[in-house]
């Protein structure tokens, strides 16, 4: 309920949808041409599923919400009330990782719709596109939900951790935007069970360019198959889910 | 049995000792003072009683019962422990609703209770463009929506102005009329003196002195009374 009242709830749905829209429509003038040549050519339907599979950019939301269900709480002096009406911490912390699992898999996914919506209006731009595979689209709406759902879920661990609303948002964005790409980047064996090799790997992208020339070692076929990447992102979301409950219990300020 | 128990309550941060062995009963249908001077501890009691602190040795019971073992714990007590507690980008009315959707109340009662603190004027202004005393009947109004038979409020006068504490006075008074159990903590002592029937004072996290109010105060005022059981000449 406090969500729905909030304007800054509706501010992130629409920046997710915003941030998913713009990745995907950009997507096929960017990953057509690099440094002038082309290099996955739009005739090929793993390219464009490729654009498509831009439309899930906007999982970070996910996690947003995640971090500011829990941590508004203190920056408003909330968790005080919420804590006199619902003094088992255990159920608060339940009924938060349920919002916030359904608010993170709904952003998500709703922002994915609108990003697969807007790669198909792009992609109308150009000629001889091919057709993407036919299970993308069910597919990638499957690992927008459960990709929001966890990461959302994971927010909620960081916002219990990290009181400060503002320091647990940057927290967050630091590590999944620059630290979890650097560590994929130069670890790749590791990156593979980070969160972005995770959510890459849910999406059963087969892209193959390994061309030093251009500084491009991707291979799809190096991450986990789906469905054990998808169990993984789920315990990573049980473990910190067990995190919440024990940083949980400290006392309340 | 007494409504509120403190049973050698001890709680302490690393070394500070905040509350030292407190044992005190707070009496059915009265209004009880809990008095102290700023950072004697009694906030910090309140929290251990309430759950939101968990207690180093002893413990507070509510009717024999910690906080959390309550089965409906707002409609036993009713709080206010800090007035800055509500989400300023909502509106009075949809952070009682909040509330009572925590606490798993009807929210039925929350155009009575905003007339009853005087908000009704204001129950759909957002609450970050609320006074400091709006706040404080804001938190009265969350304590009571439970109708709970025992108010726990830490330092509800403060912030107040003249006219607002006679309010506070005349609605604690109806309350303990009413049958509702009060416990009021406060470092204005001149002010207790008009509103409560008992008193349970400490200092430095040590309970000094607690029963009723003129056997405590032995026909001094209370803030005399108060200094003389601190030791301290005035």
């Amino acid at each position: 309920m406090k969500l729905a009242y909030q304007r800054r709830t509706w501010g992130l749905f629409a920046a997710a949808i915003f941030l998913s829209v713009l990745s995907t429509s950009l997507t096929p003038w960017a990953l057509s041409r690099i440094k002038n040549v082309v290099i996955m050519p739009l005739s090929l339907s793993s390219s464009v599923d490729g654009v498509y599979s831009k439309s899930l950019g906007a999982y970070i939301m996910s996690l947003v919400i995640g971090i500011v269900i829990m941590s508004s709480e203190f920056q408003h002096h909330t968790a005080i009330a919420t804590f006199l009406a619902a003094p088992k911490r255990i159920s608060v912390l339940v009924a938060k990782l349920i919002t916030a699992a359904i608010w993170g898999a709904l952003i998500n996914m709703v922002a994915t719709g609108f990003g697969m919506i807007s790669g198909k209006i792009a992609l109308g731009f150009f000629k001889n596109v091919a057709q993407p595979d036919s299970y993308i689209f069910g597919d990638y709406l499957a690992s927008a939900v459960l990709t929001g759902a966890v990461l959302a879920v994971v927010g909620v661990a960081i916002g219990t951790l990290i009181r400060n609303q503002n320091a647990a948002i940057s927290v967050g964005l630091v590590f999944f935007l620059v630290v979890d790409r650097i560590l994929g980047l130069v670890w790749t064996e590791g990156g593979k069970y980070l969160a972005t090799g995770l959510i890459t790997a849910m999406m059963q992208l087969h892209i193959n360019i390994k061309s030093p020339a251009l500084g491009l070692g991707i291979n799809s076929a190096d991450y986990l198959d789906p469905w054990p990447a998808a169990g993984l992102m789920l315990a990573y979301g049980i473990v910190f889910a067990l995190v919440s409950l024990i940083t949980l219990s400290r006392d309340i300020d | 049995m007494s409504s509120i128990e403190f049973k050698g309550l001890v709680k302490r941060y690393k070394d500070v000792t905040a509350v030292d062995d407190l044992s005190a009963n707070v009496e059915a249908g009265r209004i009880t003072g809990f008095l102290g001077p700023n950072g004697a501890g009694k906030s910090t009691a309140l929290r251990c009683l309430l759950g939101l602190a968990a207690a180093t040795e002893g413990e507070a019971l509510i009717e024999g019962h910690l906080y959390s073992q309550l089965p409906h714990p707002m409609k036993k007590v009713g709080a206010v422990l800090d007035s800055s507690g509500f989400n300023g980008a909502l509106t009075a009315t949809q952070n009682l609703k909040v509330i009572c959707t925590a606490g798993g109340l009807d929210s039925g009662r929350i155009p009575e209770l905003l007339k009853l603190v005087e908000l009704d004027h204001a129950s759909h202004k957002r609450t970050k463009g609320y006074s400091l005393g709006m706040r404080q009947r804001l938190s009265l109004a969350a304590a009571l929506l439970g109708d709970p038979d025992i108010l726990v409020l830490d330092e509800p006068a403060n912030g107040l102005d003249p006219v607002g504490i006679a309010w506070l006075r005349t609605f604690l008074r109806n309350l303990a009329t009413a049958g509702k159990t009060v416990l009021v903590s406060s470092h204005q002592l001149a002010e207790m003196q008009h509103t409560v029937d008992d008193v349970i004072i400490i200092n430095r996290g040590r309970l000094i002195a607690a029963g009723p109010m003129a056997q405590v105060t032995e026909g001094q005022t209370l803030e005399d009374a108060f200094m003389r059981l601190i030791g301290v000449a005035k």
